[in-house]
C-alpha cells in the first residue's frame, strides 16, 4: 500500500509540472491552430534562466519568476511579430517544419553558448525530503507544485474574468466570428503566442531545481509535452493540466507494476489510442 | 667555381626541404568536441596535449616530434567513421587513439581494421571493441564487464561483506547492460538472491518509481550502474530520498565518481561506493605528479578520461620509439603494430601489456591489456572526498562497512 | 536526343566517371554518403514533398531495413545486396498498419502519430534482444567473397559501395520521376492541395496514401540497409534516433519539396555544409541546418531545386509537355 501511494504521489508532482509545459503549447494551437515544436527549447531556456540566475545573482529560482515570466513572455511576442508571422499564411506544413527548424536553432546555439555541460540548482531548503504519512516528497518539487497551481488559478482567472481573456477565448473558439465580433485577432495572436512561451519559462524555472539542465533536454521535454496536449485535448487548458496529472501517474504506475524499461512506451501507446478513437481528447475543442 | 656554386645550391635545397623522416609523427584522434558530449572530447583534448607537449619538449620520438589531429565526431557513429576515414586517408595519420564512446569506437575499430591502421583504445569500454580479433584494434582500459573485479573482490574477501541479497538498478545502454549483467552473474556464481533486476532508459527524470519498487524488495545491497553522470546523481538522490538503506550503495560508472556527486548530494553521498575503471593509486608519486601538474595547468582535477587519454600517448610514444620508420606509409603502419604488440611498460594509468585472453563474461579478447582486472578499483565518498579503499594496496583511507544508516 | 531522359544519362555518366576524378578514398567516402542521403530525401519526398504528408518518424523505416539487412546477412547468411532490397520490402510491410493507423489523423496530428510510431519502434528494438540485441546492436566483420565479371570484388576498396549507393541514388529519384507522371502522383497532387475535395471527386485517398507510403518506407528502408551493409555497425541510436527523421525532412525541404532533383540538391548541400562546418567553424553544424531550414521557408519554400528551376524556366525556351524536373 505504501509503495502505490508513494507512486501515486511521485506521479501526481511530476505530472502537475508536465502540465505546466503542455499549458503554454496548447494555448497558443487553440488560438493559431500551429504546433510549436520550439516549445522545449523555450522550456530550457526558462530552465537556463533559473541557473543563471541563482548562479550570477544569488537569486531564488523561485522568485526569478517574476524576472522570468515577463522576459519570456516579451521575447514569445518578438518571436511571433519578427519569425513567426510572415510564415503562418504558408500553411500549416511550413509553419511546422519552421518551428522544427527553430527548435534546431535554439538548442544548438545554446549548447554552443553553454556547453554540453549539464548543470543543477542546489537549494539550501532542498536537501532533505518531507515525509508526511511516511511518502517521501522532495521539497523543491512541492514548492514547484504549489506555485504551478497558483499559476495555472491566475490563467484561470485571466482567461474567464479579463476581457484579453475572452477575446483569446473567443479566437480559439472560432476565428472568423472573433474577427466580426471585433477582436484584434492579430494582437490576440502575438500576446497569446507571449503567452505560451511565458509558460514555458515558468515551467522551467519550476522544474529546474528538481531535475538537470543541458541545452538538448527539450527534445525529451517536448515528446511528453505532445503526449499531454493530445490527450487532453489540444487546445483545451483544463486538458492539459488532466493529460498531464494522467501521463504522471501511469509513468509511475507503470514503472513500478509492469516495467521500468518500457514505461516510456506506455506514454506512447496510450497517445496512439487516445489520438486514434477520441483524436479531441479528453476536453479537445476539436481540429 | 661555377660547380662548386651549383653544388652549394643543390645541397642547400636538399637541406632546405624537410625528408619525410624529419615531419611529425601524427596521431589521430576522433572525439566528439562539439555537441551534448563535447565536455568529454574536451577532457580528451587537454590530456593529449600535455602528453605530448612533454615528450616534445624531452625531444620527441627518435628525433621527431608528436602530433595529435583531432577531429570532431559529434557522437554519432557514421560521423566517427566518417573522420577515421578522413584521418586514415587524408591526414595520413600513422595511429589512431581516441573514439569516446564505444558505438563510435566500433566505428573507428572497423574502419582501423579495414585501412590496416593501428587503433588504440583509451576509453571506450564495450567488449565488443576488443572482441571481434580485430588484430589492428588495441585497448588499455578494462571492459565494461571487468569493472565490478574491484568489487567482486571485495565481497570475497572483506570479512562479512557478502551480500545476502542484491538490488541490480542499470541503465539500458550498451555499459550500463554489460556491467549489470557481469556484476549479476558474479553474484549468482555466489549463490545471491537477486531480488531487483531493473534497467531503466538513459536520462531518465524520475526514479522515485522505480526505486519505490526497489524498496520493496529489502535489499541488503544496492548496485547502480549509470553511464550519464545527471542519471548517477539522481538514482543515489531519490533512492536515499525514497528511504532505501542497505548496507551498501554501489555506483558503477564514471559520473559516481564525479566532483558533482558531493557536490550535488551532500551528506547524501556519505559512504557510497564507486567502482570504476581507475582512480588512480594515490600511493605511487608519478600519479600525484601528474594530477598536480594537471591541475595546475588547466585549473581541474583529472579523473578516469584525463589520465586514460595521457597514458594512450605514451603507449604509443613508446611503441613508435621501438618502430624503424621508413616513410612508406603501409610499412610503417605495420611497424607500430608489431611494436604494440610487444609493449611491456606502466603509465600513469597503470601497467600494460597487451594479449589474447578470456573476459569475464566469455568474451575472447584480441590485444587487451591483461593488466585490466587490475586497473579496476573501489573507492569510497567520505565528506565530500572520493578515497580509494580496495584493493588495500591502492586504499588511501579504512573503508566504511556496513553503511551505519543501514536498516538493522 | 529525348530532352526528358538527357538529365538521367549525363547524371548516370558523371557517376560513373566520378571515381575515376577521385583525388582520394575520402572523397569517395563523402560521395558514398551524398548518394545515400539523395536516397533517403528522395524516400520522405515522396510522402512529404509529393503527398503532402510530413512524417518525422522515417527513422523507423530506415532503422527497419538495416536491421532486417543485418540479421539476414548475420544470422542467415544472405549476402547484403540481396538483403537490402528485402529491407526495403520489410520496411514497406510494416508501414502498412503504420499508415493505416496514421492516415486516419489528418496535419499535424498525423505528424505527432508519426514521432510516437518512430519512437515505439525505437523502444522496442532496445528491449527486444532475441531478435535485436538490444543496445549492443549487430557488427560486420567480414562480407562474402564475391566475383563479378571475372574479378573478385575488393571490399577493402570504396568502389563496390559506390556503385552500390549510386544504383540506389538513381532508383530513388526514378522512382520518384515515375511517381509524378503516374495516376498516383496525379491523386497525390489532389491530396496535397485539398484533401476532402480529392475524397469528394471519388479519389481513394486511403488507399493513394498507403501505397504512397509503401513506396516511400521501400527507399528508406533499403537506405538502412545500405547504412548496414557500409558502415557494418548498427545499434538502436545510430539508426533510429529522430535526428535522422529531421535531416531527412530538412534535405527534401531545402532540396526542394515535390521535386525530382530536388533531393540530390538538398543532399549535396547538407553533407558539404556540414563537413565545412565541422571543420572550420568547430561548431555544431545543427545551428546551421536549423538556420538554413527556418530561411528556406521563409525566402524559398520551393527549396533550391525549386527556385532554380523557375528561374531556369525564364531563359530557357518552352518546350511543350515538358514538366519541371
Amino acid at each position: 500500500m505504501e509503495t502505490f501511494a508513494q507512486s501515486l504521489t511521485s506521479g501526481l508532482l511530476t505530472g502537475a509540472l508536465y502540465a505546466m509545459i503542455g499549458i503554454g503549447l496548447t494555448v497558443v494551437f487553440g488560438v493559431m491552430r500551429i504546433i510549436n515544436l520550439a516549445h522545449g527549447e523555450m522550456v530550457m531556456l526558462g530552465m537556463f534562466g533559473a541557473f543563471w540566475g541563482q548562479a550570477l545573482w544569488k537569486l531564488d529560482p523561485f522568485l526569478s519568476l517574476l524576472l522570468w515570466v515577463p522576459v519570456m513572455f516579451v521575447g514569445g511576442m518578438l518571436v511571433y511579430r519578427l519569425l513567426l508571422r510572415k510564415i503562418i499564411p504558408g500553411g500549416e506544413l511550413n509553419t511546422l517544419l519552421y518551428t522544427a527548424g527553430l527548435s534546431l536553432l535554439i538548442a544548438n546555439l545554446a549548447l554552443f553558448a553553454w556547453t554540453g555541460d549539464y548543470r543543477t540548482i542546489n537549494l539550501s531548503y532542498g536537501q532533505e525530503p518531507v515525509r508526511p504519512f511516511g511518502i517521501s516528497i522532495a521539497v523543491p518539487l512541492a514548492v514547484a507544485f504549489v506555485v504551478a497551481l497558483a499559476i495555472t488559478a491566475s490563467l484561470w482567472l485571466f482567461l474567464s474574468r479579463t476581457d484579453l481573456g475572452r477575446a483569446i477565448r473567443a479566437t480559439s473558439q472560432n476565428g472568423e466570428a472573433a474577427i466580426l465580433m471585433g477582436v484584434d485577432v492579430e494582437r490576440v495572436a502575438m500576446i497569446t503566442f507571449g503567452l505560451g512561451t511565458a509558460l514555458a519559462g515558468a515551467a522551467g524555472v519550476l522544474l529546474a531545481p528538481s531535475l538537470y539542465l543541458y541545452p538538448t533536454v527539450g527534445e525529451l521535454l517536448i515528446v511528453k509535452c505532445f503526449v499531454i496536449v493530445v490527450l487532453g485535448g489540444l487546445g483545451s487548458v483544463p486538458g492539459a493540466i488532466a493529460g498531464g496529472l494522467l501521463l504522471g501517474v501511469v509513468e509511475s504506475l507503470g514503472a513500478v507494476y509492469v516495467s521500468s524499461t518500457y514505461k516510456d512506451g506506455i506514454g506512447f501507446v496510450l497517445f496512439l489510442i487516445v489520438l486514434l478513437y477520441r483524436p479531441s481528447g479528453l476536453f479537445g475543442v476539436g481540429k | 667555381m661555377r660547380t662548386l656554386a651549383a653544388s652549394l645550391l643543390a645541397l642547400l635545397t636538399l637541406l632546405s626541404s624537410t625528408p619525410a623522416l624529419a615531419q611529425p609523427i601524427k596521431i589521430g584522434a576522433p572525439q566528439p568536441m562539439t555537441g551534448p558530449d563535447a565536455p568529454f572530447g574536451d577532457k580528451f583534448k587537454k590530456a593529449y596535449g600535455m602528453a605530448i607537449e612533454e615528450i616534445n619538449a624531452a625531444g620527441g620520438v627518435n628525433g621527431r616530434k608528436l602530433e595529435i589531429v583531432i577531429e570532431d565526431h559529434q557522437a554519432k557513429n557514421a560521423l566517427a567513421a566518417t573522420v577515421a576515414e578522413k584521418l586514415i586517408t587524408q591526414e595520413k595519420v600513422l595511429v589512431m587513439t581516441g573514439g569516446r564512446a564505444s558505438g563510435q569506437a566500433m566505428e573507428i575499430a572497423s574502419v582501423s581494421q579495414r585501412l590496416k591502421t593501428p587503433y588504440l583504445v583509451d576509453h571506450p569500454s564495450a567488449d565488443m571493441v576488443t572482441s571481434k580479433g580485430f588484430e589492428w584494434v588495441f585497448r588499455n582500459n578494462p571492459t565494461g564487464s571487468i569493472y565490478p573485479a574491484a568489487f567482486n573482490d571485495f565481497i570475497a574477501n572483506f570479512p562479512g561483506a557478502m551480500p545476502k541479497s542484491a538490488a541490480v538498478v542499470y541503465d539500458n545502454t550498451l555499459f550500463g547492460k554489460t556491467i549489470g549483467a557481469a556484476v549479476m552473474k558474479q553474484l549468482k556464481a555466489k549463490g545471491v538472491p537477486i531480488v531487483a533486476d531493473e534497467a531503466y532508459p538513459v536520462n531518465t527524470l524520475d526514479f522515485k518509481p522505480i526505486m519505490t519498487k526497489v524498496k520493496g524488495t529489502n535489499p541488503d545491497y544496492l548496485l547502480l550502474v549509470a553511464v550519464s553522470t545527471t542519471d548517477a546523481i539522481l538514482l543515489t538522490r531519490h533512492a536515499k530520498e525514497i528511504g532505501i538503506r542497505p548496507r551498501a550503495y554501489v555506483g558503477f560508472g564514471g559520473g559516481f565518481g564525479v566532483a558533482d556527486m558531493a557536490s550535488q548530494l551532500g551528506p547524501l553521498a556519505q559512504n557510497v561506493f564507486s567502482s570504476a575503471a581507475w582512480s588512480g593509486n594515490p600511493n605511487d608519486p608519478k600519479v600525484k605528479a601528474f594530477y598536480e601538474k594537471f591541475h595546475k595547468q588547466f585549473g581541474i582535477w583529472p579523473h578516469e578520461h584525463e589520465v586514460e587519454g595521457y597514458s594512450a600517448i605514451y603507449i604509443i610514444a613508446d611503441a613508435l620509439k621501438r618502430s624503424k620508420l621508413t616513410g612508406n606509409l603501409d610499412a610503417d603502419r605495420d611497424e607500430i603494430r608489431k611494436a604494440l604488440l610487444a609493449t611491456d611498460m606502466t603509465t600513469v594509468f597503470g601497467k600494460v601489456k597487451f594479449g589474447n585472453w578470456t573476459g569475464p563474461l566469455g568474451d575472447t579478447y584480441t590485444n587487451q591489456n591483461i593488466y585490466s582486472p587490475e586497473h579496476s578499483v573501489m573507492a569510497q565518498w567520505k565528506d565530500g572526498q572520493l578515497l580509494n579503499v580496495w584493493p588495500r594496496s591502492n586504499a588511501e583511507t579504512t573503508l566504511t562497512f556496513p553503511d551505519p544508516l543501514a536498516m538493522k | 536526343m529525348n530532352r526528358r531522359l538527357a538529365p538521367w544519362l549525363a547524371g548516370a555518366i558523371a557517376l560513373a566517371v566520378l571515381p575515376a576524378l577521385a583525388p582520394n578514398s575520402f572523397f569517395l567516402h563523402v560521395a558514398i554518403l551524398i548518394l545515400m542521403w539523395t536516397l533517403l530525401g528522395a524516400a520522405w519526398n515522396v510522402l512529404g514533398g509529393f503527398a503532402g504528408q510530413v512524417s518525422f518518424g522515417h527513422a523507423a523505416l530506415f532503422g527497419i531495413g538495416a536491421y532486417v539487412t543485418m540479421i539476414l546477412y548475420l544470422k542467415a547468411g544472405l549476402a547484403p545486396w540481396w538483403g537490402i532490397p528485402v529491407g526495403g520490402l520489410a520496411a514497406a510491410l510494416v508501414s502498412l498498419p503504420i499508415g493505416l493507423v496514421c492516415f486516419r489523423l489528418r496535419g499535424p496530428y498525423f505528424s505527432l502519430a508519426t514521432l510516437a510510431v518512430a519512437e515505439i519502434v525505437k523502444l522496442v528494438a532496445l528491449n527486444w534482444e532475441t531478435v535485436t540485441n538490444g543496445p549492443v546492436g549487430f557488427l560486420i566483420t567480414g562480407l562474402p567473397p564475391v566475383s563479378l565479371f571475372g574479378a573478385s570484388v575488393d571490399w577493402e576498396s570504396k568502389l563496390p559501395f559506390y556503385a552500390v549507393a549510386a544504383l540506389l541514388a538513381l532508383a530513388g529519384l526514378a522512382s520518384t520521376a515515375w511517381l509524378r507522371s503516374s495516376r498516383l502522383g496525379a491523386y497525390l497532387v489532389a491530396i496535397r492541395e485539398n484533401e476532402d475535395a480529392a475524397e469528394a471527386v471519388g479519389i481513394d485517398t486511403v488507399r493513394a496514401k498507403v501505397l504512397t507510403l509503401a513506396l516511400s518506407a521501400f527507399l528508406a528502408g533499403m537506405g538502412g540497409g545500405f547504412y548496414a551493409f557500409y558502415f557494418r555497425y548498427i545499434d538502436p541510436d545510430a539508426v533510429l534516433n529522430i535526428s535522422l527523421s529531421m535531416e531527412m525532412v530538412f534535405i527534401a525541404m531545402v532540396g526542394g519539396l515535390g521535386t525530382v532533383g530536388g533531393p540530390l540538391v538538398g543532399a549535396i548541400f547538407l553533407t558539404v555544409v556540414g563537413e565545412s562546418v565541422r571543420e572550420r567553424f568547430q561548431v555544431g553544424h545543427l545551428i546551421f541546418y536549423g538556420l538554413f531550414m527556418m530561411l528556406a521557408i521563409r525566402y524559398m519554400p520551393e527549396g533550391i531545386w525549386g527556385r532554380a528551376q523557375r528561374l531556369a524556366s525564364r531563359f530557357l525556351p518552352k518546350v511543350p509537355g515538358h514538366g519541371a524536373a
